[in-house]
């Protein structure tokens, strides 16, 4: 468990994110891409802060701060996912090119 | 950041289960599935997190992803056509690109993490990392910390006016365009009136390729 | 923190869950038959688990059209998993412990929240519409005990000044948390309710569903969902009884025999509630929960914070 198996290990946690993004077409799937990608994002800090910090507490803080970004990814998405399908009926990109409500 | 055998090999296992559960996420055709492959992939990163000693963060990854990861499923069975993946099907766009995107990243992303020369300074195993990040938070960055609890408030109201269906002046789409039960027709436009059908033809044949 | 070896840590554990879920059989048919008025016979109901175990495992699994069969096996074992791993973190005595963890209530609540997807899982999987109705229930009523349940957990460690749940134990040497602490233990045994699909709150297993999640299975699958619902149960009054009624603290008996009766006698407590209260409707139980429980837990919190400071 050395720091940088820890990073690969995350960056390819962030490239499978960045792949699901934006190949979705769906936006659940697209925030489930997104998701990813910040789980990518603190599992490396919280290798950094464990492996090359010291274990400086701002390093966890760094990964608060993440987890509070997901939350409100996630609730902001789905909020907008419910608004646009009760307005549009859309539940994938594609259907709303026309950004004009 | 030195362990046992067995912590090595418990790190490796969590790790390919990570990676695997999260290829998967984007691979199974059952909606539940994926939304639940994302929450295993989560788990196993929250034990990675457990075994460098992170456990507050950790657990804290695990609890917050059970729901997040549930509300997740039944908002896929919500919206998608085929939640259930009982026909197979692929939604997806610009494929090449987002694989090409994707491994670029973590090529990338690991470059940076094999070549960098980070400081070699574990912590310590006498350490108390959740005492630590409680004072942290409550101590010299207690503004940030203020900040994400005053962030996630406004996120709570926001989330809440958009998803009510019924606001303080009545219903909260009132005034919007009433939704039709074929979804694809856009809201009729004078000006688009004469393309009208074209792109009609346009986007059923759309729907109906692969 | 202390440590077990493997071995006996997972005999131990298991073994508590066993006998948990048995206890909940029993208590179960005694506070049936004392409720309707039937003799209250201790034989007949020491030996109806094993009965219920035996017919349920000679009974001929059903089968309903293309279900997730990996969901349906998944979930019974994430309950019995994460109600071991709640149970680990609860000690016995002093310096008696599975794995007494230093964020062991993070833990607990950790384990408790998981259960919601086990619960989604067994609805999910049966492809059928009352067990996919019983799981969608369930998500419902999970979301709106798991911010209580959350809340009263905290403000039990705040005495204690510290995550581990044996220090909480310790805290509560001279006085109780459910004395010092009189919101706690109602939220809690409510919320726990709640989450093992039990009594009042049985809403996910419901027999206005004909059975909830639990409906298209029979046979060996359905002996492991109750056993899955004894496990968490047990769980849900392990903790308790270490977190609110001061484990192991008590005369004469040993600290474990005192954690045990503790356990027992909140198993009782549930069993009671089962059979005198009637089922909560769903959807006054979430405006309950929202509007009256979470602002009593965070008075509760409160509270707790000013005193301990």
């Amino acid at each position: 468990m050395s720091l940088p198996a820890l990073l690969v290990v995350s960056a390819a946690l962030f490239g499978v994110g960045v792949y699901g993004a934006l190949s979705q077409q769906t936006f659940v799937m697209i925030m489930m891409g997104l998701e990813l990608m910040l789980s990518g994002a603190m599992l490396a800090a919280v290798a950094l802060w464990a492996g090359a910090t010291g274990g400086n507490p701002k390093g966890q803080l760094l990964t608060v701060v993440a987890m509070t970004v997901m939350a409100v990814e996630a609730a902001m998405g789905f909020a907008l996912v419910i608004n646009i399908y009760r307005i549009r009926r859309a539940e994938m990109t594609e259907k709303i090119k026309r950004l004009r409500g | 950041m030195s362990g046992g055998t067995l912590v090595d090999v418990a790190f490796w296992a969590f790790a390919v289960a990570a990676v695997v559960a999260a290829w998967l996420v984007f691979r199974v055709d059952s909606m539940v599935r994926a939304a639940y492959w994302l929450f295993a992939s989560f788990v196993a990163v929250g034990f990675i997190m457990v075994l460098l000693g992170a456990r507050f963060l950790g657990l804290v990854l695990v609890l917050m992803m059970a729901g997040e990861m549930t509300i997740m499923a039944v908002f896929m069975v919500m919206f998608m056509m085929n939640p259930a993946g009982l026909n197979p099907m692929t939604m997806v766009h610009q494929h090449r690109t987002a694989i090409i995107a994707g491994v670029v990243a973590f090529a990338g992303l690991a470059g940076v993490g094999l070549v960098a020369d980070f400081p070699d300074r574990p912590v310590a195993a006498s350490s108390e990392p959740t005492a630590e990040l409680g004072r942290e938070l409550l101590g010299d960055s207690m503004l940030v910390f203020e900040t994400a609890g005053v962030t996630l408030l406004a996120t709570m109201i926001a989330s809440i006016a958009l998803a009510a269906k019924r606001g303080r002046f009545g219903d909260a789409a009132a005034g919007s365009v009433a939704p039709e039960l074929d979804p694809e027709p856009p809201p009729p436009d004078p000006e688009e009136q004469a393309g009208h059908d074209h792109h009609h033809d346009a986007a059923g044949g759309k729907e109906a390729g692969p | 923190m202390s440590w077990a070896s493997p071995l006996p840590a997972v005999a131990l554990v298991g073994a508590v869950l066993t006998a948990g879920a048995t206890a909940v059989t029993v208590l179960d048919h005694l506070a049936g038959a004392r409720t309707a008025g039937r003799p209250v016979r201790l034989l007949p109901a020491v030996g109806r688990p094993a009965a219920r175990s035996a017919l349920l495992l000679l009974t001929r699994r059903s089968a309903t059209p293309r279900t997730d069969a990996a969901a349906g096996a998944l979930a019974p074992a994430l309950l019995v998993g994460m109600a071991a791993a709640a149970v680990a973190a609860v000690p016995w005595g002093r310096g008696v412990a599975v794995a007494d963890v230093d964020d062991g209530i993070v833990l607990v609540g950790a384990a408790f929240a998981v259960v919601m997807v086990g619960v989604y899982l067994h609805g999910w999987s049966a492809n059928s519409p009352l067990p996919l109705h019983g799981g969608y229930r369930f998500v419902a009523l999970a979301l709106s005990y798991e911010m209580p349940l959350a809340l009263v957990l905290i403000a039990a460690a705040l005495p204690a000044e510290s995550l581990s749940i044996g220090a909480i134990v310790e805290s509560q040497a001279g006085m109780w948390n459910v004395v010092r602490q009189p919101l706690g233990l109602p939220l809690y045994l409510v919320a726990g309710a709640g989450l093992a699909f039990w009594g009042p709150l049985d809403v996910a297993d419901a027999s206005d569903l004909a059975g909830g999640t639990a409906a298209e299975v029979s046979g060996p699958a359905r002996l492991a969902w109750a056993a899955a619902q004894g496990a968490v149960l047990t769980a849900v009054a392990v903790v308790g009884a270490g977190v609110f009624l001061g484990g192991w603290h008590g005369p004469v008996l040993p600290g474990p025999a005192w954690t045990a009766l503790k356990a027992l006698a909140l198993l009782a407590v549930l069993a009671g509630a089962k059979h005198r209260l009637a089922r909560v409707r769903l959807e006054r139980f979430v405006v309950v929960a929202w509007a009256a429980l979470i602002p009593l837990a965070l008075v509760d919190v409160f509270v707790s914070g000013a005193l301990a400071l």
